[in-house]
């Protein structure tokens, strides 16, 4: 079964571009004495987690409260500075809004080379069937994705990204930039990806559409966790969802 | 759960067995059948069986694709195809689940080797091998690691957990999903035949004609009674009953009916007042049979077999158990319900309940889609538990894959097609090949080949270098956001020059065809001092590509040593315009580097102090690759 567990995380985030880390630099503040001065800045802040099959975790919080940090944490994009990531099952993650996709191809060699980055084999069927999905015109499969709108790019990226089931899935403001119809699309397959025993975490800062898609928010602020709050008043909403789906 | 919501790409699953239809009738394969049948809105059926008969390779069968394997006819029950497991290992990878209908050796031997472990497999366990039980010390240990692999062992009933003991190791793997049948097809059958009197009461049996099955002790029950015996089914064993049947004298009251289509099996099971299950072996492990007469309302008499079969239908509610091979506590108990028809009817009612609640399609159906998907997930989850994603390969066929597009994508949109690059190559050995000539006092042309394949090499490791203290920042949104190892994009630059380098490599080729000839010995010694060439270069690249971003300013740097190295190293000139004993040639390492591989072309000699010093700077740059390795884990702060 899929779980993460986070005990007791934190992140120290270097800060190279800010400060002189040169040898330069180094060698002088050593000679004043100055030892040691790690310019850091504490991203994740004794953070801990728990999450298994099912969990549907929305992550909450002002801009730089931590929250796509904690996602690459999980994804294991950032070495945790002190405390425990536990992770079983294949992450997926999709965070930056481009995630991975190369703007310069056209949105068919994107979508093989995306597939076969998450180690599955493109066959012309796949890329079929998820490009059906993304409900966009045929013509547009030859085309560069620097030429695509934000949203089409998304749906490209969702599509291709949840085509196979995975374990975690982890997203940082995705869902916002595509429009209704496709996010309501977007959602439905999300349910029925937790339905396969996954867990969904998702970072957006659009409270309604979290209240709609998890079961569970986490309000992040200044790297710290300032609540947890599981969602009730929408659980109606989604058993209705699901029986739609079932 | 059960239905999808959307057109979506339902999960593949590939079934592994000995046969399929219509080559064959059983109970084994009607399940198979039913799964296959009964899954398919949830997860697409293919089939991968052996066949002797004249049938199309490939065919669809009821929404279920159908891919035979010639074999040559039957062994020990077994079928000989050759090339079944190479075809089976071949298919795995294109499905999401393999299901393994055991027992079946000839897929075991895939399994056991570890091939297709990609994917997750699931074993459906309907039978032991009983038959040829002296096969099992070999069979054995590789049924064993088959189910070792297994996510799940899917059995029919509790009891074959516990009494085989091959599964007994693997108890906590398996799972109890009882077949299920189609209860309206023996709806409107009757509780009680009506008519009486006339004909003598009638005993009905069903399955293959095989040993296990244990029809010649119904018939040698019948000996000396008034009952009649119908036996449905075919196979090897009829002569055999047949010869029985006219020792015994039995002709006018035993019958073998041969196969039966489904309305007139119906029609017989509305005629008959008994049903016998009279198998002798653990082959026997649930007996459909007894549950399809079940489900038409007839009192059944099983045999205490140490598997599903007395559980199905249970002594005394709604069967008789009686020991196997044991034709006249059979025929005791044949002639015990013939006598009793109100037992008959409390026994008929309490057999078509069962039916309904307990083997019920729906739950059938049901058990097995939560196992299969079950073992999806679960088998993601260990794969994801080994390092990196799928092993020490997976960062490699990645950066392959991403290599491969940066080739294709050079071509598109180019002026020249495939091969400007090797255009510009050839420019620039025709005009650094002029300017050389100058210098020496050798034939120009002889030394045009060699000049060719030196730049050839020298714009691989100049490439390869300078792309990888730029690759992690180029790549910087597979790193964060897909979470990729850096390493990945370091190996992608080293392939990617590869590639290129084999279109570069076209101009020396075609060169060392025109003007000179090609030494074939002196090119395989070449080979090794090629690929160290290659391994130090990559390894350099990872060196030099993870401090450069670590440090941006080492990037210039870097570019302008890699200039300094050109003209400082024998790549244009060669060794012999200048001494060669000086010391700066001597310890610059790109001297020796291109001397491994260059010397044996020339002159078919190894140098030997060379390939001594590559291998010491190959190891040098070895440990500091484990440094950079261990640094990259925080690549991501860096871009």
């Amino acid at each position: 079964m899929a779980r993460i567990r986070l005990n007791q995380v934190s992140l120290d985030y270097p800060l190279y571009g800010a400060y002189d880390f040169s040898i330069k630099r180094r060698m002088l503040d050593r000679l004043v004495g100055d030892a040691d001065g790690t310019r850091t800045i504490r991203a994740i802040d004794n953070i801990s987690i728990e999450a298994s099959s099912g969990a549907r975790i929305g992550l909450f919080g002002p801009n730089g409260s931590g929250k796509s940090t904690l996602l690459r944490l999980v994804a294991g994009v950032y070495p945790a500075t002190s405390g425990r990531i536990e992770i079983e099952g294949e992450v997926m993650p999709l965070l930056g809004l481009s995630a991975g996709a190369n703007l310069d191809f056209i949105a068919d060699d994107n979508i093989s080379l995306l597939l076969r980055i998450s180690g599955r084999r493109p066959t012309p069927e796949i890329i079929d069937e998820i490009w059906a999905f993304t409900e966009l015109d045929e013509r547009m499969r030859r085309i560069p994705l620097r030429m695509f709108s934000s949203g089409m790019l998304m749906r490209v990226l969702f599509a291709t990204a949840t085509a196979f089931p995975a374990d975690i899935l982890l997203l940082d403001e995705w869902l916002s930039v595509v429009d209704e119809q496709f996010a309501a699309k977007a959602e439905q397959r999300l349910l029925k990806l937790v339905s396969a025993a996954a867990i969904v975490v998702l970072a957006s800062h659009d409270q309604g559409l979290l209240h709609r898609i998890c079961n569970a928010i986490v309000r992040l602020e200044r790297g710290r966790v300032v609540a947890t709050v599981p969602v009730t008043s929408s659980s109606t909403a989604r058993a209705h969802l699901q029986e739609i789906c079932a | 759960m059960s239905a999808p919501c959307e057109p979506d790409r339902v999960p593949s699953v590939l079934h592994v067995f000995k046969v399929y239809y219509p080559d064959l009738y059983g109970g084994t394969l009607s399940v198979i059948r039913d799964i296959c049948a009964g899954v398919k809105h949830a997860f697409a059926a293919s089939v991968l069986v052996c066949s002797n008969a004249a049938r199309p390779r490939q065919e669809h069968l009821d929404g279920v694709s159908v891919e035979r394997v010639h074999s040559f006819g039957d062994v020990l029950s077994l079928p000989v195809a050759p090339t079944y497991p190479v075809r089976l290992w071949r298919r795995i990878a294109a499905h999401d689940l393999v299901a393994l209908h055991a027992p079946f050796p000839l897929a075991d031997l895939v399994f056991a080797a570890g091939l297709g472990g990609s994917r997750p497999l699931v074993v459906h366990w309907h039978a032991d091998i009983v038959s040829h039980a002296w096969l099992r010390w070999l069979i054995e240990p590789l049924m064993r690691r088959t189910l070792r692999r297994a996510e799940a062992i899917i059995v029919s009933d509790q009891a074959l957990v516990a009494r085989t003991a091959l599964l007994t190791e693997f108890a906590d793997k398996c799972v109890v999903v009882p077949f299920g049948i189609d209860l309206s097809k023996f709806a409107g059958a009757p509780a009680v035949p009506a008519q009486h009197g006339a004909a003598p009461p009638l005993v009905l049996a069903c399955g293959r004609l095989v040993r296990y099955k244990g029809f010649d002790v119904l018939i040698r029950s019948a000996a000396d009674q008034d009952f009649r015996v119908w036996i449905v089914g075919e196979g090897r064993e009829r002569p055999h009953l047949e010869q029985l049947i006219d020792s015994l004298g039995l002709g006018d009251r035993v019958r073998l009916l041969g196969s039966l289509s489904d309305e007139e099996l119906r029609h017989a099971m509305r005629s008959a007042d008994v049903f016998v299950l009279p198998s002798v072996t653990a082959a026997e492990t649930f007996g459909i049979a007894q549950l399809e007469a079940m489900a038409a309302g007839l009192p059944v008499i099983n045999t205490s077999l140490p598997t599903g079969v007395p559980h199905v239908a249970r002594d005394g509610i709604e069967a008789i158990t009686v020991e196997p091979g044991d034709p006249v506590q059979l025929a005791g108990a044949i002639t015990t319900l013939l006598a009793d028809p109100e037992r008959r009817r409390r026994m008929a009612t309490a057999a078509r309940a069962r039916a309904e609640t307990a083997y019920s399609t729906d739950n059938f159906r049901q058990g097995i889609e939560r196992v299969y998907r079950r073992a999806i997930v679960a088998h993601g989850i260990v794969n994801s538990a080994r390092p990196q994603r799928g092993g020490l390969l997976e960062p490699v066929r990645i950066a392959a894959a991403l290599a491969w597009s940066d080739m294709r994508h050079r071509y598109v949109r180019s002026l020249l097609g495939p091969f400007w690059m090797s255009i510009q190559m050839a420019i620039m050995v025709a005009v650094l090949g002029s300017v050389v000539g100058h210098f020496s006092s050798a034939g120009m042309l002889s030394h045009l080949p060699m000049l060719a394949l030196s730049l050839t090499a020298w714009t691989f490791l100049n490439s390869v270098v300078l792309d990888a203290t730029t690759a992690l920042q180029v790549s910087a949104s597979l790193i964060k956001d897909r979470a990729l190892s850096p390493i990945v994009f370091l190996l992608q630059c080293c392939f990617r020059q590869l590639l290129f380098a084999l279109h570069n490599a076209s101009v020396p080729l075609l060169l060392w065809l025109l003007l000179a000839p090609m030494d074939v010995a002196g090119t395989l010694k070449a080979m090794p001092g090629l690929v160290l060439f290659v391994a130090c270069t990559f390894a350099l690249s990872l060196v030099l590509g993870a401090l450069a971003t670590r440090f941006r300013d080492l990037k210039p740097i870097i570019e302008s040593s890699l200039t300094l190295a050109f003209l400082a190293s024998p790549i244009v000139w060669s060794p012999e315009m200048v001494d060669r004993g000086s010391f700066i040639m001597r310890f610059n390492p790109l001297t020796h580097l291109f001397a491994i591989w260059r010397d044996p072309l020339t002159t078919g000699q190894v140098p030997a102090a060379s390939v001594l010093y590559v291998v010491v700077v190959l190891a040098v740059l070895g440990l500091a690759c484990v440094a950079a390795i261990g640094h990259l884990r925080k690549a991501a702060f860096w871009i």
